[in-house]
């Protein structure tokens, strides 16, 4: 032990020395930064101004950032509702044993590996533009009229469309992690269950489900993280100046600190640092809510 | 970085060690490869760009390098390069680029010697980061052959003083299908509120969407509205303050509500994500008028094609209203200084390159804009029918005459005036929105 | 991910016809995926106009939009910042990462789990968390002023971020290696330090490669970071290049131009995937703790 001393401490500290600068100083600093006044980013610690909950409360008081949090909260819920359920539907027939499996799961996951950017891009000019989208060419040679006239950039489906393509691009990852839960209940329950005479529902609901608990788990936690994250496409969904439906604590933090509105405001770094604990303190939370409402023995990865 | 140079020399002296304990086993030969990638590319992160950016100008432009105006730029600074052999770093940043990239970059004190975007974006957003250019402009004698008016805007905007250049002026007003508005019979430009219904009325009539906008200017007809009816500096109080209870929005509310239930806006401008509004129906035809900047007519040749006439008007006046029709959001994109520039001459010598004879008369010609020299008299043919507006401007209101006054209250305004355009809401509910958004 | 040797099946008609519903859904859902890339190809072929009155390809096909495209925006420019971004960082972080991970998995000491669980912790960190406190001191040091020390930079975040990632998956990797060989090395008096580079981390190597694989696309596709860390228009990487060419585009009317160089930037990333999805795909079950 005491010859591989020596070892450990070379081994790690490149690893554990790009996380203190990257991560743990960092955290700690805005964690600080959230109880001032900071005018300027580069400001000197000497010139911030201590204001203990002040930008909590501000931002508590702005309608625009509580319509971020809550167009957060929707992203989090709706899509998470969403992209689970599909996610699981797909993981369910991918696994049943049809045929072109690696090549369904190939296709599936494919949205997520392309940049967000150009994936954005198609949906919001190619699949809801209302003279040559695809909803409306469809819904069209369909005869729905009334669905091939909804505009689908309208302040009252900017959020469903936007929704509606991030979920798209989600969905694969999620359901990889779902096949990969499913192939790893043995067999022999299910051989044992047919012999039971149980029929596919009731094995997925009394053998599937149950078995899957850490595997929800794993996919929460990660549907949240990313979540939390959400900018690129708020950001897309949005052409010059922020919108109600799709603005979200990200975008709003980046519009407050690095200018990007259309009139001066009052520049408060604090600000962004007390929106960045805000959000932590939600995955947290969520963190703390899948360990007691899911609790498992082991965590799956 | 010292923390990366740790983590190099570790790992070189790590590969070095592995060396030294020599190829005794046969599984060692595929760990080979993968060990030694590090050392081969420990000197590579020169590699991208490795250009200094050290002598020479650096000029972010809001422009992008397939518009006009970036060609037009382009060649102005080739030109001042080959001249006077000082080097340019140009980049074009874009609009969104430029808005979001500009403030975290001069605030990390990147290398930046001059800039442009919008009047009021530069000389409020950005001032502090401005260079006071009064001392460059006498010496250079710029303001001969500058538009004084345009001039006077920038002091005006920069505190008294000059800190940024104009070029390109422009200004905010209606701007018109002439051909539909022939084919509907109408003769005169609207003035005031009620011809401007009769207006509509009449191109209804006729067939045509009188009115449109997108989401990125929708605003404007808020703010130009507000500030007919009750003065500029009135209207930002509003906005900043959330006097949502004031007269003025329900009196402007009522007049859009108005026009919505007679159908006057286009069937889609409550979705009408920008450009949907001014390139699908304006510039194909279907839609008559749009609320926009002279750079309109530029923007849309393309899909407009060259048979189009414009006609241009300014915001009518309202029955009782504070301010006339010789108020209106005009100005320029302006160049500017970084106030740490340490090249401040040099970047004013291309200034003028960029904003006098023959590249301004360049940039007007490609870009289908107004010229800022005075001795460029020609304006191009397409919007000939804004020199009168301009002419005729005695008021300046800042960008969307002070409804984008509060950012914290954009988004919301955008998205209800939308609804109220797009016959959703009523005038009642659009005051109601603002009120529970509070602010 | 046991590799049998694959073996066609015979048709059994009861159970395909018992599997049709399941079918049915992942053609619908495949089908519009192809549709969507399909179109947006034939788009980048077509003229604006064609695209506009939804007829496209009737005037043939315009590969003057790529030419545009790639001419105006300095798209090889882009391609190979992301490329020696990727390339560098991906390889940086295996050698930083891969020991670190290993003295983890293989070792007792006090704070090993401490450093598990920072590592784990630090994957749920939003990065608003930590980009203000970067910002200011990169900002300070007047590193955004040379494009060199900002690439260096840049480099260095793409790797600082994905540093708990890769660790925690490699730990995983290396704690299911079995013990024997190192028992073997000692035995013939190899030092832990030589066992590991010479014996444990080739042993590690399909590990190594899906990380990096996952890694490398991460990186490839990153935002944030580079929105506001690359500062010079030489250093942008693809995804922020990508967003200002489709801006250039919009503001120019040129939708073609658009989709073209939409095209542009998916297509290598596509290309690489259909290469590489198995692995890319066993990467996610494998161990992958991240979005």
């Amino acid at each position: 032990m005491k010859r591989n001393k020596g070892m450990i401490i070379l081994f790690l500290a490149p690893a554990v020395l790009m996380f203190s600068v990257i991560f743990l100083y960092p955290i700690i600093r805005t964690i600080v930064m959230s109880f001032f006044k900071i005018d300027g980013i580069t400001d000197p610690v000497a010139k911030w101004q201590f204001t203990g909950l002040a930008n909590f409360i501000r931002l508590a008081n702005t309608s625009l950032f509580r319509i971020s949090m809550w167009n957060l909260f929707r992203i989090w819920l709706i899509g998470g509702m969403i992209v689970m359920s599909l996610a699981l539907l797909f993981a369910v027939i991918i696994t049943s044993g049809i045929r072109f499996k690696s090549f369904f799961r190939a296709v599936i996951y494919l949205p997520n590996i392309v940049s967000a950017v150009a994936l954005a891009t198609m949906w919001l000019q190619y699949v809801y533009s209302p003279k040559f989208g695809l909803l409306k060419t469809v819904f069209t040679n369909m005869g729905l009229t009334s669905l091939a006239k909804i505009q689908w950039l309208d302040n009252d489906h900017k959020f469903a469309a936007l929704l509606l393509a991030y979920c798209f691009g989600m969905v694969g990852y999620h359901m990889l992690i779902f096949a990969s839960g499913i192939e790893r209940i043995s067999s022999d329950y299910f051989e044992a269950a047919t012999l039971d005479g149980a029929n596919r529902f009731n094995q997925f609901r009394y053998i599937t489900l149950p078995l899957l608990k850490g595997v929800f788990k794993t996919n929460i936690t990660m549907w949240s993280v990313t979540s939390v994250g959400f900018f690129v496409w708020s950001q897309l969904f949005s052409t010059v100046t922020a919108d109600t439906q799709t603005i979200t604590p990200m975008v709003y933090m980046y519009m407050q600190i690095f200018g990007a509105g259309n009139s001066i405001t009052e520049r408060n770094s604090g600000l962004g640092a007390a929106i960045g604990v805000l959000l932590s303190v939600c995955v947290v939370a969520v963190f703390w809510l899948c360990n007691h409402l899911l609790r498992d023995d082991d965590l799956e990865f | 970085m010292r923390k990366k140079v740790t983590a190099l020399v570790l790992t070189s002296a790590m590969a070095v060690s592995l060396a030294a304990c020599g190829g005794g086993n046969s599984t060692a030969t595929t760990a080979a490869p993968a060990a030694d990638a590090p050392a081969a590319d420990t000197p590579a992160p020169d590699s991208p760009a490795a250009e200094p950016s050290g002598d020479g100008l650096v000029y972010w432009s809001m422009w992008e390098a397939t518009e006009p105006q970036g060609q037009a730029i382009q060649a102005a600074v080739d030109q001042f390069t080959a001249d006077t052999g000082i080097s340019v770093d140009l980049q074009f940043k874009g609009r969104t680029g430029i808005r979001e990239g500009l403030q975290p970059a001069l605030d990390a004190g990147t290398n930046i010697d001059l800039f442009d975007e919008d009047i009021d974006r530069v000389n409020t957003t950005w001032g502090q980061y401005l260079m006071d250019l009064e001392e460059l402009a006498k010496a250079a004698d710029y303001e001969a052959t500058a538009n004084a008016g345009l001039m006077a805007a920038c002091r005006e905007v920069g505190g008294g003083t000059l800190k940024s250049i104009p070029y390109q002026p422009n200004v905010f007003a209606f701007f018109y299908n002439q051909a539909i508005f022939d084919e509907a019979g109408v003769t005169a430009v609207p003035t005031t509120w009620a011809e401007l219904d009769a207006v509509c009325a009449k191109i209804k009539d006729a067939g045509y969407t009188p009115i449109t906008c997108d989401d990125a200017y929708i605003t404007c007809m808020f703010g130009y509205h507000m500030s007919r009816l009750v003065g500029e500096p009135k209207t930002e109080e509003i906005v900043k303050g959330g006097q949502w209870d004031d007269p003025s929005v329900a009196a402007t509310a009522e007049a859009y509500a108005d026009f919505a239930s007679k159908g006057y806006f286009s069937e889609t401008i409550a979705s009408n994500v920008w450009p949907a509004g001014q390139n699908q129906e304006l510039a194909m035809g279907t839609a008559a008028m749009y609320l926009n900047g002279s750079w309109l007519p530029n923007e849309v040749k393309d899909m407009a094609g060259d048979d189009f006439v414009w006609g241009c008007f300014s915001y009518p006046a309202l029955e009782g209203g504070t301010d006339g029709v010789d108020a209106a959001n005009y100005g320029a994109q302006v160049l500017a200084i970084n106030k740490d520039s340490q090249k401040a001459e040099d970047a004013f010598k291309l200034i003028c390159y960029i904003t006098q004879g023959e590249f301004d008369k360049m940039l007007s010609e490609l870009s289908i804009g107004i010229p800022a020299d005075s001795n460029n008299t020609e304006w191009p043919a397409l919007i000939s029918c804004v020199k009168p507006v301009m002419d005729s401007m005695n008021t300046r209101y800042p960008w969307a005459a002070g409804a984008e006054a509060n950012a914290d209250m954009t988004p919301i305004i955008k998205e209800n005036f939308l609804k109220l355009c797009g016959g959703s809401i009523d005038a009642q509910g659009f005051v109601d929105a603002l009120k529970k958004a509070g602010n | 991910m046991a590799k049998t040797k694959k073996y066609r099946e015979p048709i059994n008609w009861k159970k395909e016809l018992r599997l049709a519903p399941g079918y049915f859904i992942l053609l619908v859902w495949i089908s519009f995926t192809f549709v969507l890339l399909g179109w947006v190809l034939l788009a980048s072929f077509s003229t604006t106009k064609e695209i506009f009155s939804n007829k496209l390809l009737s005037s043939g096909i315009h590969f003057e939009n790529y030419v545009k495209a790639w001419v105006n925006s300095d798209v090889a420019g882009i391609f190979r910042n992301s490329l020696i971004y990727s390339i560098i960082s991906c390889t940086l972080l295996i050698l930083i990462c891969a020991p670190a991970a290993y003295v983890l998995a293989r070792f007792v000491f006090p704070g090993n789990k401490l450093i598990q669980t920072g590592f784990v912790s630090a994957m749920g960190v939003p990065v608003v968390m930590i980009v203000l406190p970067l910002f200011g001191i990169v900002a300070n040091m007047g590193i955004l002023n040379h494009a060199m020390s900002n690439a260096v930079l840049l480099i260095f975040l793409y790797i600082g971020i994905n540093v708990p990632y890769t660790t925690i998956f490699l730990m995983t990797f290396f704690g299911n290696l079995s013990r024997a060989f190192e028992e073997a090395a000692a035995i013939d008096g190899c030092p832990p330090t030589k066992t590991f580079w010479l014996i444990m981390l080739p042993m590690a190597q399909p590990g190594i490669i899906t990380v990096t694989i996952f890694n490398f696309i991460n990186i490839w596709n990153e935002y944030f970071i580079s929105l506001i860390f690359a500062n010079s228009d030489k250093l942008r990487p693809i995804a922020v290049g990508l967003y200002s060419m489709i801006n250039s585009m919009k503001y120019t009317g040129d939708w073609a131009g658009m989709f073209a160089a939409v095209v542009i930037v998916f297509l290598p990333t596509f290309i690489l995937y259909i290469f590489l999805s198995e692995k890319i795909i066993a990467g996610v079950t494998g161990g992958g703790v991240k979005g």
